[in-house]
Parts: C-alpha cells; sequence; structure tokens
C-alpha cells in the first residue's frame, strides 16, 4: 500500500530538538502529552473551539487537537511549559497570578498561549482588541474580565521591558 | 482583608498543575465506548468478536460481565447501570467498554462492535412520560442509596416519576380567595449543559488489594461509596482521589465515569484508563430543564399573601443527583419573602435522554426565573416598583420564613439596596434598554458534615488536611488562610493536602457553597484543638501551670517567654522528630443543628440592550452583591460572582441542548454555544457585603452560586422592560426577542 | 477523547503528482481544519490524506494582469496580512480576518474552506461576490471557473475525483465597492451578505442556505431587499426559524446597502 502510517519527525519543542517516530494518525496534542509529558497543553471540545489545546507553531497559534503530529516535522512548537525562564514567570504569567484570571486553571495555558501571540504581533493592544483576539478561547469560571485585564497588564510590562 | 495570590496560581499558570486527565500509569489501557444509538430498546446480542481480533484490543466489557458485582450505581436510588444491563434508556447510554493497549486501538475497536436492539417505544419530555399508558423506563425497585437524603423511598414504579415532593403550610386556596390581585407565571428553562472544561475521565488500579481511582470529582469520598457497594469492598479498601478538577460547578458531584474505569481495571487486572472528550461529557449528563408555574396572591398593598407552585424536571434516564434537585428546587421555589401561605408540588420525571444531574444553583436557577418574574409581573399589576414590592415582602433578619428551618441570617433588603445602586435602577433607561434584578435565598451548605485535620512539624511549618476539591472556587487558598490565620503562622509556611479518601479526613462533598463555611470551622476547630496540644506539650516541655500558657500567633507564651511552635514540637518529642496534629469536626449538633447551615444569598442584576432589527441583546451592565457575612478572600470571591452570574446569562441568553427526536442535537461545543469573551458587559460591579452574620468562620457563610441563581430571572426582567413584554422562557435568542418585539406569544 | 480514524499519508511533490494520487477515497489535505473535524466525527473516512504542503508554489499570494492569485496553501491569516491582498483587495481581507478564531485562520486554508463548501461559511460568499475564480489541475491538464459555479450545493463543489484546486484568482476591480456583513451569534455564521457595486450590483447571500446565492441588480436603487428576502433559499436551524432568516436577510441587506452609501 502506497503512503505512510507511521513518520519519523524532529520537530523543536520548546527550544529542544526531539525525534520521534508518530503515527500518521496521532494529533500533535497527543504527542505532547502522550509521549512527551507536556500536559500544560489541554484537551476539551476537541473542535477547535475552546482553545484549551493552543500551543504555538513557528509563532503561530494552532489547535494541537486538530493538527496532526507529522506536521511539526521541522518546526518549531511552543507550549505554556517553554514560557517561563527557570522560576521567573513570564509577564503574562505573572499578570494572570496578580488578576485573578483563573480559577479552575484549565484554560489558562491556552489562554496564556493565545495572549502570547497576540502581544508578539500587537504589542499595545486595546481592550476591545483584546476581547476580539480572546473570544475563541472559553473560559467556564472567570467571566473573562481578569483574563482581558491581565493581558492588557502584561502587555504594558512587556512594553516597559528594556 | 487583602487578598494574597491564590496557592494554585503558579502551577495553573506553567502548566504544571496535574489535572485527573494528566494522570498516567505505566502500562495502562486506554479506553473507547460503544454508545446506544437508540433511545430506548431492549439489548439484543452484542458482538464483539471482531474488535477482540483487532490488534491491541485486550477485552471488551459489556453488562453480562458484571453479574459477580452489584453492576450500578447511584447514590440516592442505585438505578444506573454501569454498562446497559439489557436495555437502554437513552442514545449515548454506555454499551460497552472497549480496552485497548493504546488509544487508537481502543477507538478502532469500539467501531467494530455490532450490537443489536429490539426498539421499545421512547418518552422524550415529560409530557411523554406523564401522559396515559407511556413506556416505564423503569420498572424495579432499587432500593434506596444515601440514608441522608430523608425524602428518598423505595417502591416498585408505576409511572416515570422518579420523585416527587409535597411541601405546604397555611391553607393557599383560602388566602388566594381573599387575594385582590392573582398573578400566575409559568416558565420554561431550558435543558443545560454546565461544560467544566475537564471532561470527565478517570484511571483505576487494583492495588495491593485496594482499588485505586484518580478522577475529575468534586465529592471523592461519595464516589468511594458507590465503588464499595459495587465490588462488595469495605469502604477502608477504595481509595477516591481527586487532583486539581478542571471545572466542577455541580457537574462532576457524585459518580460518573468512576464505575467504567474500575471494571475495566477489575475485568482485565491492569490499570484502565477512561477518558472523554466534551461530547462524551455532553451524553453522561446534564441539568434538569423545568417548566415551573406560580400563582402568587397579593393584597392591593403588596402584602404577598400566599404562592401555589408547581414544577416538573425533566430528569433523564436515571435518577443521580436528580431528586436531591427537585427537592431543592421546590424548597427554592417561594422565593425568600414573608408568606404564610405556599403550596409546592413537584416531580421530576424520568424521560429518554441523557440524566440529569446538579448543576450550579441546584434547582434555584431554574424556579427563580418563574418566581422573581412574578414578582415583576404582579408589581406592574399593581402599580407598585417592583424593587419596593420586594421590600414590602423580603424576610427580614433572623424571621423565619420556611418552618423548621433556619431563620434567614442576612439582610436583604440591605443587598437589595446596594444592588440597585449599582444598577442605577433610579435614572431612566433609554429605549430599547432594560434593567433586570432578582433576589434569592437556597437552602446550601448540605449536611453538615465535615472533618479536617491540621498538623505543625518540627519546623513550625503546618500542613492541613481536608477531604475538599479544589476545582477553581479557591478552597486551597482559602481554607490555608484560615489556617494561617487561626494558628498565626505565615501563609507560606502552610501545606494544604486535598481530597484523597485515604490520605486525608472525611468531607461529605465541596459544593452547595459549603466549604469555607464548613470545612472552615473543621479547620478553626483543629486549630483550636491543636493549640492547646501545643500548650499541654508546652507545660511538659518547659513546666509551669498550663493556667499561664497560652498559644496562639505562631508563638506559645509562658512564665519562661515565648517559644516557637516548632520548638514545642522538637521538644516534646526530641531531636528534630515528631508532629503535632489535631482533628476538627463538624457535625449536626450545636447552631448547626438547624438546616441549612446558611442561606446563600443571590442577588444580581443586569442592564441590556436590544436590537430593535435582529433581537440580538447586549449586556451593558452586571451587577452582583456578595452577602456573604465574611469575605476570607474578596477578590476570589468576587470572581466566583461574575464566574456564577456569566454561567447564568449563558442560560438566559445561548444555551439549551435541543433533541430532535430520540437524538441530541446539538452535543458539541460548536453548536452549544456557552457565553464568550465578547458577550460580557463594559460595566461589571461586583459589590460585598459583610455584615458578620453566618455561622462559619469570622461570621463567613457561603457563597459562589448566589449571583447564578437570580440572574435567569433578571435577565428576562431586563428584557421584557426594554420589549414591553414578559418572557416566558430561556434562553432569548435573537429570534425569540424579535418574536417579544413584534408581539407575538412566545 | 476522540482519535483519528486511520489513514496514510502521502507528500506529493509536485502537483502532477498530487493529482495522479488524489481519488474517491485519497483527499487532498492542507490546513486540516475542516477535514480532520470530519474525519474524527466519522464523516469522512479517507484512506489517505494527500499533503499539499510539500508542494513549491502553491504558497504564495501573486499579483498579475489584473488579478490577485491566492495559492491553495495560503491561509486565512496569511492572505488576510498580505500587502497585495490588502491593497487590491482590502475587502477581502476584512473578511478573512474575521473568519473563525486566530487558530482556525492560522491554520485553514481559504482553498481547503472553499472545497470543504461548508455552508455556513464567509469565503466563499465573499468571493463570488468578487467573481472570483478557481484553478483547478487534473492529469488532463488545467481548467479555470468562477467560485459562483465551483460550490455546487452543502460540501459539494465541481472538483472531480483526482481534481486538484490550485489557486485562487480574484480580479482586482478599484471601481469596486464591496462590503460583508454578517448574523453571527454562534461559532458560525447564521448570515453573511456581500455586495459588490459598480455598473451593476452583485448581491451574495451565504450562510442561510445550502449554499451561496447570488443576485444581479443594475443598480443600488433597483436592488429590492424584500424579493432577495423572500427569493433566498434559507434553511432553519438552530440560529433561527425560515421567517426568521429570511427577516435577518431583509435586515443586513439594509446594512450593507447603508455601509456603502455611507462610504465605510
Amino acid at each position: 500500500m502506497i503512503g505512510a502510517d507511521v513518520v519519523e519527525i524532529a520537530p523543536v519543542i520548546n527550544d529542544r530538538e526531539v525525534f520521534l517516530s508518530v503515527p500518521v494518525r496521532m494529533t500533535l496534542a497527543e504527542m505532547l502529552r502522550d509521549r512527551l509529558d507536556l500536559f500544560g497543553v489541554k484537551l476539551s471540545c476537541e473542535m477547535q473551539v475552546c482553545g484549551v489545546c493552543t500551543v504555538l507553531v513557528d509563532g503561530q497559534p494552532v489547535s494541537s487537537c486538530t493538527y496532526l503530529a507529522a506536521d511539526a516535522d521541522g518546526r518549531r512548537v511552543s507550549t505554556i511549559e517553554g514560557l517561563a525562564e527557570g522560576e521567573q514567570l513570564h509577564p503574562l504569567q505573572q499578570a494572570f497570578v496578580d488578576h485573578f484570571a483563573l480559577q479552575c486553571g484549565f484554560c489558562t495555558p491556552g489562554f496564556i498561549m493565545m495572549a502570547k501571540h497576540l502581544l508578539d504581533r500587537s504589542p499595545d493592544p486595546t481592550r476591545d482588541e483584546v476581547v476580539e483576539y480572546l473570544d475563541g478561547n472559553l473560559c467556564r469560571c472567570t467571566g473573562y474580565a481578569p483574563i482581558v485585564d491581565a493581558v492588557l497588564d502584561a502587555a504594558g510590562r512587556l512594553r516597559a521591558e528594556p | 482583608m487583602i487578598s494574597p495570590p491564590r496557592l494554585d496560581a503558579v502551577p495553573k499558570v506553567t502548566g504544571k498543575a496535574r489535572y485527573a486527565v494528566d494522570v498516567r500509569r505505566r502500562g495502562m489501557l486506554y479506553s473507547a465506548l460503544v454508545r446506544s444509538e437508540r433511545a430506548h430498546a431492549m439489548l439484543g446480542i452484542i458482538d464483539t468478536s471482531r474488535a477482540l481480533r483487532l490488534e491491541g484490543v485486550v477485552a471488551v466489557v459489556t453488562g453480562d460481565d458484571l453479574s459477580p458485582l452489584f453492576p450500578r450505581y447511584g447514590h440516592i436510588i442505585p438505578d444506573h447501570p454501569i454498562l446497559a444491563l439489557g436495555k437502554v434508556r437513552y442514545m449515548g447510554e454506555p454499551v460497552a467498554l472497549v480496552l485497548a493497549e493504546d488509544r487508537y486501538a481502543a477507538s478502532d475497536g469500539a467501531e467494530l462492535v455490532e450490537v443489536s436492539y429490539q426498539d421499545l417505544p421512547a418518552v422524550m419530555d415529560p409530557e411523554q412520560a406523564l401522559a396515559e399508558g407511556a413506556p416505564l423506563l423503569h420498572a424495579q425497585d432499587y432500593g434506596v442509596g444515601d440514608r441522608s437524603f430523608e425524602e428518598a423511598h423505595s417502591e416498585p414504579r408505576s409511572d416515570n416519576v422518579c420523585h416527587r415532593v409535597e411541601l405546604s403550610w397555611g391553607n393557599v386556596d383560602q388566602a388566594l380567595a381573599r387575594a385582590d390581585l392573582i398573578v400566575e407565571t409559568c416558565t420554561d428553562y431550558p435543558m443545560l449543559y454546565g461544560y467544566a472544561m475537564e471532561p470527565y475521565n478517570a484511571l483505576a488500579d487494583f492495588e495491593d488489594g485496594y482499588l485505586k481511582v484518580i478522577t475529575t470529582a468534586q465529592h471523592p469520598f461519595m464516589v468511594r461509596d458507590d465503588l464499595a457497594r459495587v465490588f462488595s469492598l469495605p469502604l477502608s479498601h477504595v481509595r477516591v482521589t481527586s487532583p486539581y478538577v478542571g471545572g466542577g460547578y455541580g457537574t462532576k458531584s457524585y459518580t460518573k465515569v468512576e464505575p467504567l474505569a474500575a471494571v475495566g481495571a477489575w475485568y482485565t487486572g491492569r490499570a484502565v484508563k477512561v477518558e472523554f472528550d466534551a461530547t462524551g461529557a455532553m451524553l453522561t449528563t446534564r441539568a434538569d430543564s423545568a417548566r415551573v408555574t406560580i400563582r402568587s396572591g397579593f393584597d392591593s398593598g403588596g402584602r404577598l399573601l400566599a404562592r401555589d407552585v408547581s414544577l416538573t424536571l425533566d430528569t433523564g434516564a436515571y435518577a443521580d443527583n436528580g431528586p436531591l434537585v427537585l427537592s431543592k428546587a421546590s424548597n427554592r421555589s417561594f422565593g425568600p419573602y414573608r408568606n404564610q401561605n405556599v403550596r409546592v408540588r413537584g416531580r421530576a420525571v424520568y424521560t429518554n435522554t441523557v440524566p440529569s444531574s446538579s448543576y450550579r444553583g441546584f434547582g434555584a436557577p431554574q424556579v427563580s426565573l418563574a418566581s422573581e418574574l412574578n414578582m415583576d409581573q404582579a408589581a406592574q399589576q399593581l402599580g407598585i416598583d417592583p424593587a419596593q414590592l420586594r421590600r414590602r415582602n423580603l424576610i427580614p433578619p433572623g424571621e423565619r420564613h420556611y418552618p423548621g428551618k433556619r431563620p434567614m441570617d442576612a439582610d436583604l433588603a440591605a443587598d437589595l439596596d446596594l444592588l440597585l445602586e449599582g444598577l442605577g435602577w433610579e435614572a431612566p433607561c433609554q429605549e430599547g434598554q432594560g434593567i433586570g434584578f432578582g433576589v434569592t435565598a437556597s437552602d446550601a451548605g448540605a449536611y453538615p458534615v465535615s472533618t479536617a485535620a491540621v498538623k505543625i512539624l518540627p519546623d513550625g511549618s503546618v500542613l492541613v488536611s481536608t477531604g475538599s476539591s479544589e476545582m477553581g472556587q479557591g478552597s486551597r487558598t482559602a481554607l490555608a488562610l484560615i489556617a494561617s490565620r487561626e494558628l498565626g503562622v505565615p501563609l507560606e509556611q502552610v501545606a494544604i493536602a486535598q481530597s484523597d479518601t485515604h490520605a486525608t479526613p472525611y468531607e461529605r462533598t465541596s459544593g452547595a457553597s459549603r466549604t469555607t463555611t464548613l470545612t472552615g470551622l473543621a479547620i478553626q476547630r483543629a486549630c483550636a484543638e491543636l493549640l492547646s496540644r501545643l500548650e499541654m506539650a508546652a507545660a511538659e516541655v518547659k513546666g509551669g501551670p498550663l493556667t499561664e500558657i497560652k498559644a496562639a500567633e505562631g508563638m506559645v507564651v509562658g512564665p519562661w517567654g515565648d517559644v516557637s511552635f516548632g520548638e514545642v514540637v522538637r521538644g516534646w518529642f526530641g531531636g528534630n522528630l515528631g508532629e503535632l496534629a489535631a482533628t476538627g469536626v463538624v457535625r449536626r449538633v450545636g447552631e448547626l443543628q438547624e438546616l441549612p447551615p446558611f442561606w446563600e444569598i443571590g442577588v444580581s442584576g443586569v442592564k441590556v440592550s436590544i436590537d430593535p432589527d435582529t433581537g440580538q441583546v447586549s449586556l451593558l451592565r452586571l451587577v452582583t452583591v456578595a452577602d456573604v457575612g465574611h469575605a476570607i478572600h474578596p477578590e476570589m470571591l468576587k470572581g466566583q460572582d461574575v464566574g456564577a452570574a456569566t454561567q447564568g446569562l449563558g442560560a438566559a441568553f445561548f444555551e439549551e441542548l435541543v433533541y430532535d427526536g430520540p437524538q441530541l442535537v446539538n452535543p458539541n461545543l460548536v453548536e452549544y454555544r456557552v457565553p464568550r469573551a465578547k458577550d460580557m458587559p463594559p460595566e461589571i460591579v461586583t459589590i460585598v457585603a459583610e455584615r458578620g452574620d453566618g455561622v462559619g468562620p469570622y461570621g463567613a457563610k457561603g457563597g459562589g452560586e448566589g449571583t447564578l441563581n437570580p440572574i435567569g430571572g433578571a435577565a428576562a426582567a431586563a428584557v421584557g422592560r426594554a420589549v414591553g413584554r414578559w418572557p416566558d422562557r430561556l434562553p432569548l435568542t435573537p429570534e425569540r426577542v424579535w418574536r417579544m418585539l413584534r408581539g407575538e406569544e412566545n | 477523547m476522540g482519535v483519528l480514524p486511520a489513514f496514510r499519508l502521502l507528500r506529493p511533490r509536485s502537483v502532477s503528482e498530487a493529482v495522479g494520487w488524489l481519488n474517491y477515497d485519497r483527499l487532498a489535505y492542507a490546513g486540516g481544519t475542516e477535514l480532520l473535524l470530519a474525519m474524527r466525527e466519522g464523516l469522512l473516512r479517507p484512506t489517505h490524506l494527500v499533503d499539499l504542503k510539500g508542494i513549491e508554489g502553491l504558497g504564495s499570494v501573486e499579483e498579475s494582469s489584473g488579478e490577485v492569485t491566492i495559492g491553495a496553501l495560503v491561509t486565512h491569516t496569511q492572505a488576510a496580512d498580505h500587502p497585495i491582498v490588502g491593497a487590491r483587495l482590502p475587502g477581502l481581507a476584512g473578511v478573512l480576518q474575521r473568519v473563525g478564531n486566530p487558530r482556525v485562520r492560522a491554520t485553514g486554508t481559504l482553498a481547503g474552506n472553499l472545497c470543504f463548501a461548508e455552508p455556513r461559511s464567509d469565503v466563499a460568499a465573499a468571493l463570488i461576490a468578487q467573481e472570483g475564480e478557481v484553478e483547478i489541475a487534473s492529469p488532463q491538464g488545467r481548467r479555470r471557473m468562477a467560485v459562483r459555479d465551483f460550490v455546487v450545493g452543502p460540501y459539494s463543489t465541481a472538483l472531480e475525483p483526482g481534481e486538484l484546486l490550485t489557486r485562487i484568482h480574484v480580479p482586482i476591480r478599484p471601481d469596486v465597492r464591496f462590503v460583508y456583513v454578517k448574523h453571527q451569534t454562534a461559532e458560525r455564521p447564521a448570515l453573511g451578505v456581500a455586495l459588490s457595486v459598480n455598473s451593476h450590483v452583485s448581491v451574495v447571500v451565504g450562510a442561510v442556505g445550502l449554499s451561496p446565492q447570488a443576485f444581479e441588480v443594475g443598480s443600488l436603487s433597483a436592488l429590492d431587499v424584500a424579493e432577495v428576502a423572500a427569493r433566498v433559499e434559507v434553511v432553519p436551524d438552530l440560529t433561527g426559524s425560515e421567517e426568521y432568516k429570511r427577516h435577518l436577510v431583509e435586515v443586513y441587506l439594509r446594512r450593507a446597502i447603508g455601509r456603502l452609501e455611507r462610504g465605510e
């Protein structure tokens, strides 16, 4: 039969190149969780609606629930686990802590990765831009307002950084 | 009080927090379910042979395999088969569990299982289920589960009524006969899915003769009880652990998927993981839809004379927590008003739909829609301001509005005034805008049983053990704060162990807004006991009369000066050894004799604007009032209030599970639409009223769902005022509002 | 959690290699935002996915002879952010910026969106109103056809098995005023209305029926919104009844006209 059912891939995950043999039907989320123990990647709706599985691939946000692991070959994948510098939280993470922008925390990694992409692209967003951008991520606990506050605060902190 | 950072915040923002779904065992089996494709049918042959031949598939378990076990669960009525037993009662019901070496083989195996059915007529809503000659879902007597639920009864069934409630005092008929005005309100509250983002999952293993289950459960001790019965194990031989719970809201109350994982482990002798996606979770449990009719009699001055309530809940295929939801809905249906004449008749009805269970608010949102709209309609007909009508009737502090229950432990009129100020009720609204508000009081706190343990370790640090679960509500932080405050030990020195039936003390449940109040009390009592043990130990080590020794604020003070807690522990045991421990117990005695332990107050409202062309509603302002006696952590409290209100606004404007015949049309998050960031109002006002009037620590009482309870009625009233007609159902979708604008009947 | 059904992956390096492999059971795959979901739901069971991402030349946006050409691998985000699209097709860029959510836009391609022919989609309606065309490769050669003719029904296109949509061509028409408005209260739009106006008026109503529906009139003043609302085919669903959706068509047509008249 033609075509591969298993492929060898070499993605760069949080700045570390890894070599894996994966079934082509394996999603990126399954690979990150089942193979690499990166449990900050969550799964919930599995339909690209909720955003808890968000990771960045070559800097772009993707729903890792609906993205083939095979397609990560040679690409840079960033997950929540790669955001802090050792014990030093990323300003977005610190802002989420300070603003009580989480409760159960299940949506938090996805929101932070989405916000990371937003601020990489647009360092000084308006409140409406943040709301618009994060409208594709669901949170069932907070009512969103503290998340938006945290992202705006983090934007300010990041702009103030040297 | 200041609000220190949440103790779980850093693990949660770094992705290091472990949820049940993240827990793995080497060599564990993955699973996939074969679900019923029929709403109501006798099961024929389940052919598992093709699945078993698939590489990687280890076993397929069906109901027939469960005969050595007690094959059902259900804490009130044990009517719920772990896997269908000869009959299926809703589309999506688990029929077979496929176990395999990896998730792909499990899924492929499940597709190869062939099930044959002999259809039975199905009843898809309460009306069909209650009709003359309707097919019975359950004819069998299942016996009674939890004896603390006093209404539970056991008898063979002759109809599809799962549970009935009749409640009354005074003489409603007489009072209505002499009323100047009778107002009748009938509302439909939608069937909801209380989407917790971590879907149901569990890992089970038999190890060392114990059944060990790691699950996303709010009430691990109640899950333990169900599992012990299934396997005829002593309670001591079942260990249920809940790590961080990825959202609960009542949807993870009681047993859900744990028996599936456990029978898989029992059948194969290996660890088994059961993981659902959101669709699987939506086919597991939902919240009751409700039709509620309230007739109220008033005198011409607006005094409430009587309320006559009838309510019907659609409980779905199995009882789960339905009877208790009905009981709570009944208790919450007549409002927090002085009222000498009340009659409530309620039914929870079995239908061939996904079983319903508790969801935040626990019956209150369903009934408050009718009861608070009824007040608004009465006010309009009486020509009295709706706030004034409520003030005239709200139960004053210390007065009993429900015979046999705790007197009102809140100042509802003062809360209402705070709310109205926040909403700008007195200022006129623009065309197309409206304000709605509501007041509720729920018998919350559940049955007051909690235990907690607190230890001082030789270095003076503190370990708190509690059976309560951290599901986002902040119990980890709030309970540690209480221990820190009681002992005078800095929060950084306090650690907390939670929700493990082997390692932490008994906790009835993490629900009913009870943890801060009741578990908090247990911790407070444990701390008091611990302080006196420290004093005794210090007396022994250092000498001196006990009356002159006082442990407080992190030190033991005696005639010999101050010594640290750690020094006392080390001195008593020697070297760097030992620990001093104490347990605190909360039972239904003393000031907790009277139920409920506290009334959970719900005071919230919204201002809305309506697009006259499309009927689409925009939220302009949300105002919440937390009447919690004392805010132990104000920021987390406000987060609970806004979050709860937001969930209620989901029901008010978007959410509804829809059946088309036997099939759920929208069991996924594309078609079942929950609130999003853009839906939130630009103005959110969170008010905290602290009057020290609760039974909990420092006068605290529970919060966390209060603001949800009246918000559906408030949203309906706001839309009603903007449109000029009163809605009679939720959600207020654009089309429904558009039809109201056109003057059509709902 | 659900897993994808088994399939095999083919990775052609050229269009001709790809079209040599494509057939009923071997489906073209680029972003996968629709395809992988449909597979997980059991709605599609391809034996093979033919991954186009290794084919050179399908990932570019180019301008030539009065049209913008968008390759089959271009995502919504890439197109929306592309300077040529921004300068020459600002109306389309605006539509693409509001498709789905940022993750869907970052992975999903315009070509995939057209080929999946999900009725509740913005892209097809906008491209039809802009008189877009698709370029289709097959073992027999290439052909071009209007997007209007390409989308033939729900989840159904004019693409034959073995054919591949390689490029989308959109004419640059500086004289045309374009507006797109939509009613979206759930995950997918309930209605999208595109208006293109120059010497004549092209109205495309999307999302409300089984596929986008186009109407032509001579001028804006001749556009009878009530008539369009009455003629348009409407499928009732959870976002509204037929009556309500017809009403929405009227409302949003008026809104679109209003925006054009106000020069927005």
